[in-house]
């Protein structure tokens, strides 16, 4: 289910969960097919993005993900149980690409 | 180095709803929440009076903290089914929401993922309470927060010391205050008469070993932490894992396995549970 900017929306998506005002009023139900009229209802709510469906979106390339775990873990290679904690995370994010 | 005194901070931390550069929701909060014996009736009628609130806490509800989405659907549901201490600490929580965004980008999400992967690792021990343990996982860097709000320069200060010496905030902020963050959460939470545990595992996140009271509450929430920033979920003042506290690590005799699950539900609960706000 991923979250997309109201900018990116098209015509025959479907809300993967319904679009609220800030007082928690559902304006458009969880389920609903975008039309060009829904976008544009949209664009006039002042919302950053909205879950629509479909598979999750990894934000970073797999090779940046894994660059940046490596980064994270920098201070603590060797230390008791943290690269066991690593390889599990490792197999974990490798796991969201597949 | 610092100048300034661990004793005035305290002072600081606990007249919380005198100081000009809290927000008047954190104020109204405090008036509600130090009264020594606010009901769940009185709790209840406050959050369903805010139609803004009322819809925050059932979002949270739902999604991260009791991790049955979609189950409770009315304010007096879910402070039955929670209870004061739990609904107290989600009030908390979704009340700084907006003041973690702008104190610390990427604070709120840390801590909303440390409430998942603190739930999961609650059940997987079989705690009778996994909420409570969530709630401590929302509320674990509130310090954060309060002396970001408070001493913006200095804090601002001992984020960049940790990023230039890649040494930990915790460290940093000892640094800068002779105290730090969890210091901090601790006598706010003491102050707004949370329970003992919960005071103790936001005192000890960092240093489980010297927790007395709630020992496995604590070694959770530690885990919970690191495994969050394992996974690179939101920001907490600096960039690298800190290491695990080895004696908390054995206390939980989490298989590999059971690291995996929790991994796996932080994932899918943070990609719906990013629109909480
Ligand atoms: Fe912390
Ligand atoms: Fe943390």
């Amino acid at each position: 289910m991923p979250k997309i900017p109201v900018a990116k929306l098209e015509p025959g998506m479907k809300l993967a969960k319904p679009v609220t005002a800030k007082n928690g009023m559902v304006m458009l139900g969880e389920g609903t097919e975008l039309s060009e009229t829904w976008i544009e209802r949209i664009r006039d709510m002042d919302i950053a993005s909205i879950f629509v469906e479909g598979p999750p979106v990894q934000a970073l390339p797999k090779e940046e993900a894994l660059a940046n775990l490596e980064t994270r873990f920098a201070k603590v290679d060797g230390k008791p149980y943290m690269n066991l904690i690593k390889k599990i995370t490792k197999e974990h994010i490798e796991g969201l690409y597949e | 180095m610092s100048n300034i005194d661990p004793k005035v901070l305290r002072h600081k931390v606990e007249n919380i709803g005198t100081l000009p550069t809290v927000p008047g929701v954190l104020k109204r909060l405090s008036g509600i929440i130090e009264k020594p014996r606010i009901t769940l009736v009185e709790i209840s009628a406050f959050i369903s009076n805010d139609p803004a609130l009322t819809t925050k806490i059932l979002k949270m509800v739902n999604s991260a903290i009791y991790g049955f989405p979609g189950r409770i659907a009315s304010v007096s549901h879910a402070t039955m089914l929670l209870g004061l201490n739990v609904i107290k600490g989600l009030l908390l929580g979704v009340s700084v929401f907006e003041l973690m965004q702008k104190t610390m980008n990427g604070l709120y999400e840390h801590s909303l993922a440390c409430a998942i992967a603190s739930r999961v690792i609650a059940q997987k021990k079989g705690l009778k309470e996994p909420e409570e343990i969530s709630v401590a996982g929302l509320l674990h860097d509130i310090g954060k927060v309060i002396l970001m709000l408070e001493f913006q320069t200095e804090y601002e200060a001992a984020m960049n010391e940790a990023q230039t010496k890649g040494i930990s905030i915790f460290e940093a902020e000892k640094n800068q205050f002779n105290a730090t963050h969890a210091n901090v959460g601790s006598w706010l939470a003491e102050k707004w008469r949370f329970p003992r545990s919960l005071i103790e595992v936001i005192e000890f996140h960092h240093r489980p070993a010297l927790a007395k009271n709630a020992p496995l509450e604590t070694a959770i929430v530690h885990m919970a932490d690191i495994l969050v920033r394992a996974r690179g979920f939101g920001f907490a003042g600096e960039n690298y894992v800190p290491e695990v506290n080895p004696a908390a690590f054995e206390l939980l005799k989490l298989s590999a396995a059971d690291i995996k699950d929790v991994l796996k539900e932080l994932e899918e609960n943070m990609e719906s549970a990013e629109d909480i706000s």
